[in-house]
């Protein structure tokens, strides 16, 4: 049971990182390697609320306004020269995970932050006690999903969108605002990334440097998953369901790894991932 | 043929020697300043200088990989982790004998190629992309890295491996080591890129399905190139290990790797020395200004780093260039070898089937583009595919080069099925193909696309560029007839489309195909062009005994040329005959007129 609640709440952690990478990477195919420094503006956006002296829960609009904002930006300066240059926008991005990282130094210093837990405490699931705040983090991923879902299936701009990773050059004959739809979606994606900081800051340390840890993950599952969110979904059940048993039964450091080894082998033998399923 | 095609251009071609002198001259001159350095540093900037030396050995090892040949990675960084590991670990849990050290070299270089030769398996393969090909060089740190940390006493964990013994050097020994060791990889790599094999790879950069189509194994390239940068950065890590006395995780690990492509990308990918340069001042000035402005340099680093990628792809380096290009006004003066024409391969035997298709059929989903094409073609033949837009012309072509193309159905090559041959193999069974829109080489010279067509003919040469190019005589007239014998020296990007069209069909024949598959090799070209190239192509089949398939739409062209026409419509193969009967065939002129499905 322990095990299962685990395995569920992992993924649901993973989920919850990955899907505004996801995002970003099935409208406009450019690997946002700067994702973990808003993962860590996110985090920060938390500490600010809570040093205003407001509730740690304001941090969750916060950040995901600050995020879209700041994320609105980089795509205008940084992202939008790079599109014929998908290489190239990884290292900018990361260029610019750099710098937002050395900001965050210089502003808050190097020191771990500490701010009060969303929730604590225990809660008793069918016979064994459990992390409250492990099981929020299910409920979140749920909601953050159905909402990402009904935004694609159900609005203009999902319809927008989906024509994008379908055929981009079709869409835009087709009158549709190819440049708008990327900046909308990488807003949406930042701020997914700078909301899933907050959510972080109760499992991990805050520091300027947090999101890198959760970078690469995001980025396998994400690759692994190509554009559909279900597929993510799936690759973040099976994969973090790996790390949990491996973690477990055979070695931590393993099961550390185990996301990104496993990744790799699935898209060397099908490129196409888990989105085939 | 005329005899003075032998030769057309005589330049004199440039030897070896001339081509060294300059990169000599340099690298004598670095190393004497290498050399001297030691005794006027301080021991703080010497001791840090000769770690940059050996971190700018690992960007040229990064250069060749991500500028030249277009793959980024981050895995140098473990390959070089590995070798210093390796290095450390013999020396402390085994033994510092001079038989150990010297056992401890050769794992330090045997272990990363051994991970390359995986890492290169894992990366490349038919398909693959060079995105996937950056996901694993960023997972294969990331595993060594937690591999170390999970070593326990064995690699010294989080806290590394310090206080082994080391090569007896001082610190002058180990700075004019590291600075040779620079200066002797920079010069080969320069010596490389400049060479005929160099040349393999920007070709495998710019166009990877051409070098298929010319025979060449993109993969077997870019993993014997990962094989042999993994060796080198292992040796570097050797003497990493010996010259600072201490490994860390931090060496193996995937933000070294990332610093590595920054540095690279701040000199100038694709330009070696703006690398090496690059790594050395921004390791020395990190170290130097660390003490002071730690987080505010990382900064400065990190948004020149963005500005650079989006605004100078090409880096410092890129930037000089174009600088010196303004001031002296021209471009550098490109060697242009001479062209001569090669021996023929013997003539193939005529009253064989050379290609044999039967049953052959493709569908995507469930959408079917051809079905049932029976076609048997013999040496001698000219056989043209005419049939309307999306009737399956270039399908077919694909199908018959291609064996990894999911058909069903059986097409053989000279009695041999190519179902499940990569391009190169069918390549080698004696196919040529070209494409619809002309694909060559844009960064290279004329003079050098034509020799990777050659490169199956003639092995190239790893240290300088031969000074005679020669290829059949069909390459030979083409080029000629279009004039493009006079522009061998020019890049082959600033072409025209139609002496881009000469170029590619110059390159295919280049290959001296049995068989040569030609998807609209007329477009865009001239009236006169084109009368030239078709009685080129007639006197291919008719003289030497060549096959060709030939798409085309132009009728009166085809009638011209051919010696059978095919007509293709909505995927089925519905008339094979003689050019007059097909010609004047009721079903053509319905097909074309735009009216029956039959």
């Amino acid at each position: 049971m322990l095990l299962l609640l685990d395995i569920l709440t992992t993924a649901a952690i993973l989920f919850v990182v990955s899907v505004g990478l996801l995002a970003i990477f099935g409208v406009l195919k450019i690997i946002n390697f700067a994702h973990g420094a808003w993962l860590t503006i996110g985090a920060y956006c938390a500490v600010v609320a809570v040093k205003m002296g407001l509730n740690p829960w304001a941090g969750l609009p916060i950040a995901f306004v600050v995020g879209a904002l700041l994320g609105g930006i980089a795509e205008l300066l940084i992202i939008r020269p790079l599109y014929r240059r998908p290489l190239d926008a990884i290292l900018a991005t990361w260029g610019l995970g750099i710098v937002i990282g050395q900001l965050i130094t210089l502003e808050f210093g190097r020191d771990v932050q500490l701010i009060p837990n969303l929730m604590s405490g225990t809660i008793r699931v069918l016979s064994v006690d459990y992390s409250v705040y492990r099981l929020f983090v299910l409920l979140a991923a749920l909601v953050i999903g159905a909402l990402f879902a009904l935004t694609i299936e159900g609005t203009r701009l999902g319809l927008a969108a989906r024509a994008v990773i379908m055929n981009e050059t079709l869409a835009r004959s087709l009158g549709i605002d190819t440049d708008r739809v990327r900046l909308v979606i990488f807003m949406i994606g930042a701020g997914l990334a700078a909301l899933a900081g907050v959510l972080l800051t109760p499992l991990t340390s805050v520091d300027p440097n947090m999101g890198v840890a959760w970078l690469i993950g995001a980025f396998m599952l994400v690759m692994v998953a190509d554009t559909s969110y279900l597929a993510l979904a799936a690759a973040c059940i099976v994969f973090g369901g790996v790390q949990v048993l491996v973690s477990t039964f055979v070695s931590p450091v393993l099961g550390g790894i185990s996301i990104a080894v496993l990744a790799a082998l699935v898209l060397r033998i099908n490129s196409r991932g888990f989105s085939r399923a | 043929m005329p005899e003075d095609a032998a030769l057309l251009d005589d330049r004199p071609g440039w030897g070896i020697a001339s081509e060294w002198r300059a990169p000599a001259a340099a690298a004598a001159g670095a190393a004497l300043i290498v050399w001297i350095a030691p005794l006027v540093l301080g021991a703080f900037a010497a001791n840090v200088l000769t770690r940059s030396m050996l971190y700018a050995t690992l960007a040229v090892t990064v250069d060749l990989l991500w500028g030249f040949t277009g793959i980024l990675t981050f895995g140098q960084a473990a390959f070089f982790g590995v070798g210093a590991y390796a290095t450390a670990m013999t020396m402390t849990s085994i033994g510092s004998t001079p038989a150990w050290m010297a056992a401890a070299l050769a794992l330090a270089i045997v272990v990363p190629m051994v991970l390359g030769l995986v890492v290169g398996w894992l990366s490349f393969y038919p398909g693959s992309t060079p995105l996937y090909a950056s996901v694993i060089s960023l997972v294969f740190p990331i595993v060594v890295t937690q591999l170390v940390y999970s070593g326990g006493l064995l690699t010294g964990s989080s806290s590394g491996l310090v206080g082994y013994d080391t090569l007896p050097l001082e610190l002058e020994g180990f700075f004019r080591l590291s600075g040779i060791v620079m200066i002797a990889v920079t010069l080969a790599a320069w010596v490389f890129v400049r060479s005929d094999a160099g040349k393999l790879l920007v070709a495998v950069r710019d166009n990877d399905v051409r070098c298929a189509y010319l025979g060449i194994s993109t993969k077997r390239i870019q993993i014997i190139l990962m094989v042999a940068l993994a060796g080198v950065a292992g040796f570097t890590g050797f003497i990493f290990a010996h010259a600072s006395g201490v490994v860390a995780p931090e060496n193996t690990g995937f933000l070294f790797g990332t610093q590595l492509v920054i540095w690279v990308a701040l000199g100038g990918r694709g330009s070696l020395i703006g690398s090496v340069c690059a790594a050395v001042a921004i390791d020395y000035l990190s170290a130097s200004l660390s003490g002071d402005l730690p987080f505010l340099w990382q900064l400065v680093l990190g948004a020149a780093f963005v500005i650079i990628i989006i605004f100078l792809p090409d880096g410092i380096a890129g930037l000089a260039r174009t600088a010196s290009l303004a001031i002296s006004g021209s471009l550098r003066q490109t060697r242009v070898s001479r062209v001569t024409v090669a021996v023929p391969r013997t003539a193939a035997d005529r009253r064989a089937t050379l290609l044999k298709v039967s049953g052959l059929a493709r569908s995507f989903g469930s959408l079917s583009v051809l079905e049932n094409i029976n076609l048997e073609i013999r040496p001698g033949e000219l056989v043209s595919i005419v049939g309307p837009n999306g009737a399956g012309k270039t399908t077919l072509i694909r199908c018959l080069s291609d064996g990894s193309e999911p058909f069903k159905g059986v097409v053989e090559i000279a009695g041999q099925s190519i179902r499940g041959l990569t391009p190169d193999s069918v390549v080698a069974l004696g196919v040529g193909r070209k494409f619809q829109v002309a694909s060559i080489f844009e960064s290279l010279t004329v003079a050098e696309c034509l020799r990777l067509a050659r490169t199956t003919s003639e092995t190239p040469s790893g240290i300088g560029s031969a000074p005679i190019l020669s290829l059949p005589v069909a390459s030979v007239e083409i080029l000629r007839l279009t004039g493009l014998i006079d522009l061998t020296g020019s890049p082959a990007g600033l072409l025209s489309h139609g002496m881009k069209q000469a170029l590619e069909l110059a390159m295919v024949l280049a290959l001296e195909p049995r068989l040569i598959l030609l998807d609209e090799p007329t477009a865009g070209l001239t009236n006169t062009e084109r009368a030239t190239i078709g009685a080129v192509l007639r006197h291919l089949t008719e003289e030497a005994g060549y096959a060709i398939i030939l798409v085309e739409h132009d009728l009166d062209f085809v009638r011209e040329i051919s010696s059978r026409i095919v007509v293709l419509h909505q995927g089925r193969l519905v008339l094979d005959g003689a050019v007059d009967d097909v010609v004047n065939s009721e079903m053509v002129r319905t097909i074309y007129s735009g009216g029956g499905h039959v």
